[in-house]
């Protein structure tokens, strides 16, 4: 079948406790960076578990590199690399034991690149992992992630408890993973900025509901943001935006229209390029989110 | 499957430096005690200890995040445990040697059995609790343990010791293997009901 | 040649990619066979997605500036540069036709008008 989808989730649907993911279809594209945004409890987490089998859902399927989990999981999970938002390793152990538990589950462990990141994330090798800040963890997490050749490396919160200067570098580690087109990076985090630099593609999850997936370029030029006054809202021209803020000194509004509002509005309002933190935001409770 | 057992050894380094020391003192300073119950403990010892750091749902998202089955995550307890016990039970042995104090191949048949009744029991068991509650339970059980080892020994010389000699009467070889059996039975049915419940957890 | 990405301008970032690669072929910076870096090495050196490089290629190539060999990268393509120089005074004319227009409506004497490009043409 055609690689084209790395991931696939069809009519995945999964009843938790204070939670539930009706019918969800999600696919990730390959050689591509997504990004999973959504609030807290929205369900990326939730969805990154179906993806890794650690939940099984209730009814759909689930697939990676286009195979199913019941049959062929050690051959998908050979193939991934994971970082999870908490710290997963055993805490009383240092890395060096925990590389050779790891290490040997793998196919394609490579013990340099392993020692590279460690190297170049300035981890010691002797230390118990309980005594690494968030940080280092999430660094440890990663450095195993990279050294097996994964070619689907899944994040969850990966920047999150990292300083500015350390999320610039992972940045730059993961744009460099990306060079040679065979990896896809599946990211969730609800820091967006970081997105905004190397997601080609974005999905926005609600509620346990995708609200959208499209490639960031698509956010761009059809998401803004419109400022104008009140006068300007109608029953016609209010169909055009996803969610309005009114306030006495006028309205604020998110559309994905651009073309169409700007037609319309012209030079009465003030449309501006709408960051992914404010789609995010609009797109939350939205008054018409699906068309 | 044999780097899952291995890496018990791994992870309880800092235990197995416990662990000797553990069966000389037993040797020495329980010498009320029959062998065949630290035997008991000896088998005991690691495999549980290792159970308690699988316990945590951040090592079962760990196993379960590796190429592993869940299978084989079962299947490596079971095979792990029987693996430890008979080296920790040999150990013990050893030691029993070295220091000349007595005991039975008896004594080894009864510790052997015992354990692996005490497993087929215990991890299901394990499998069903909520993460975080297996510590509590193995600390329950073991202060029940010794506190009920009185009884429990009394219990033995009085009633087993008949039961024994009366089924002896039978046949002694006949009485191994139908307890052979029995147990084989007990830890077959064991692991299937763990792999049940395993295979439908969500971490 | 390089590349210098405004991550504050108005225009989105595959079209300052696009134009500053036009302006290199139209200068003779680059020339026909000259080999660009690949899609995925500009986007890590740029810090930029991926998707990014790839939409400013793909016009790139529409429009006939480059061409693409799989597995070899993307090359610039032979320039026919008076159809291109063609194509873009009709634009210049265009515009300033619309210039024109305006400058009538405000009453904007010639002389005016033709100060006021000087102007901004020297700038």
């Amino acid at each position: 079948m055609g690689m084209e989808n790395v991931i696939e989730l069809r009519g995945v649907s999964k009843a938790l406790k204070a939670f539930t993911i009706d019918n969800m279809n999600l696919q990730i594209k390959q050689g591509y960076v997504t990004g999973f945004i959504g609030a807290n409890g929205a369900g990326k987490s939730t969805t990154m578990k179906l993806i890794m089998n650690l939940l099984q859902p209730d009814k759909g399927k689930v697939s990676v590199f286009g195979l199913d989990y019941a049959n062929h999981e050690k051959t998908i999970k050979d193939r991934i690399g994971f970082v999870y938002d908490s710290n997963i390793f055993y805490e009383s152990l240092n890395l060096k034991d925990i590389s050779r538990i790891v290490a040997p589950a793998y196919k394609h462990w490579d013990d340099k690149q392993f020692k590279f990141y460690v190297k170049q994330f300035e981890l010691p090798l002797n230390k118990a992992i309980k005594k690494f800040s968030k940080g280092m963890q999430m660094k440890a997490s990663i450095a195993i992630a990279l050294s097996h050749d994964a070619e689907l490396i899944i994040m969850d919160e990966p920047t999150a408890g990292l300083d500015p200067t350390s999320r610039r570098e992972l940045l730059d580690i993961f744009q460099e993973v990306m060079v040679d087109g065979k990896r896809t990076i599946l990211f969730s985090t609800h820091i967006t900025s970081d997105l905004e630099r190397i997601a080609d593609y974005i999905v926005l999850i609600d509620e346990g509901q995708i609200l959208f997936d499209k490639p960031v370029y698509e956010l761009q030029e059809q998401y803004a943001i419109v400022k104008g006054s009140t006068e300007l809202l109608d029953a016609d021209t209010e169909a055009y935006f996803i969610k309005i803020e009114r306030s006495p000194n006028g309205f604020q509004a998110l559309t994905k229209d651009v073309a169409k509002v700007k037609e319309v509005f012209g030079e009465h309002a003030v449309i501006e390029e709408a960051s992914l933190e404010e789609i995010m935001f609009y797109m939350k409770g939205a008054d018409h989110p699906y068309d | 499957m044999i780097n899952l057992i291995r890496r018990d050894l791994i992870i309880q380094k800092f235990q197995l430096y416990v662990f000797i020391p553990c069966i000389l003192f037993f040797i020495f300073f329980g010498s009320h005690l029959s062998a065949f119950f630290i035997f008991v403990f000896a088998g005991f010892f690691i495999p549980i200890n290792a159970y308690s750091y699988d316990e945590k749902a951040e090592t079962n998202i760990l196993l379960n995040s590796l190429p592993y089955t869940r299978t084989q995550i079962i299947a490596s307890r079971y095979i792990g445990a029987i693996f430890y016990m008979t080296v920790s039970i040999g150990i013990a042995v050893l030691l029993f040697y070295v220091f000349n104090r007595p005991f039975t191949w008896a004594d080894i048949a009864i510790g052997v059995g015992i354990t692996l009744t005490m497993f087929a029991f215990a991890f299901p068991l394990f499998y069903l609790l909520k993460p975080g509650h297996i510590g509590t339970a193995v600390t329950i059980g073991f202060i029940l343990l010794v506190i009920l080892m009185g009884p429990v020994i009394t219990f033995f010389e009085e009633y087993l010791t008949p039961a024994v000699n009366f089924l002896s009467s039978v046949s002694t070889s006949l009485l191994y293997l139908s307890s052979v059996g029995v147990i084989t039975v007990l830890y077959a049915a064991s692991w299937l009901i763990s792999q049940v419940i395993y295979q439908r957890k969500a971490f | 040649m390089q590349i210098i990405i405004s991550n504050s301008s108005k225009e989105p970032i595959y079209e300052q990619i696009l134009k500053q690669i036009q302006t290199a072929i139209l200068s003779g910076e680059l020339a026909e066979g000259d080999a660009l870096p690949s899609i995925r090495q500009l986007a890590k050196d740029l810090k930029i997605s991926v998707i990014t490089t790839k939409r400013a290629y793909e016009e790139l190539e529409k429009a006939g500036f480059i061409y693409s060999i799989v597995g070899k990268g993307s090359f610039i393509a032979e320039q026919n540069l008076d159809v291109i120089r063609e194509k873009k005074l009709k634009v210049i004319e265009e515009q300033l036709s619309a210039v024109i227009s305006n400058s009538k409506e405000i009453g904007l004497p010639y002389e005016e008008l033709q100060e006021l490009l000087k102007l901004l043409y020297e700038e």
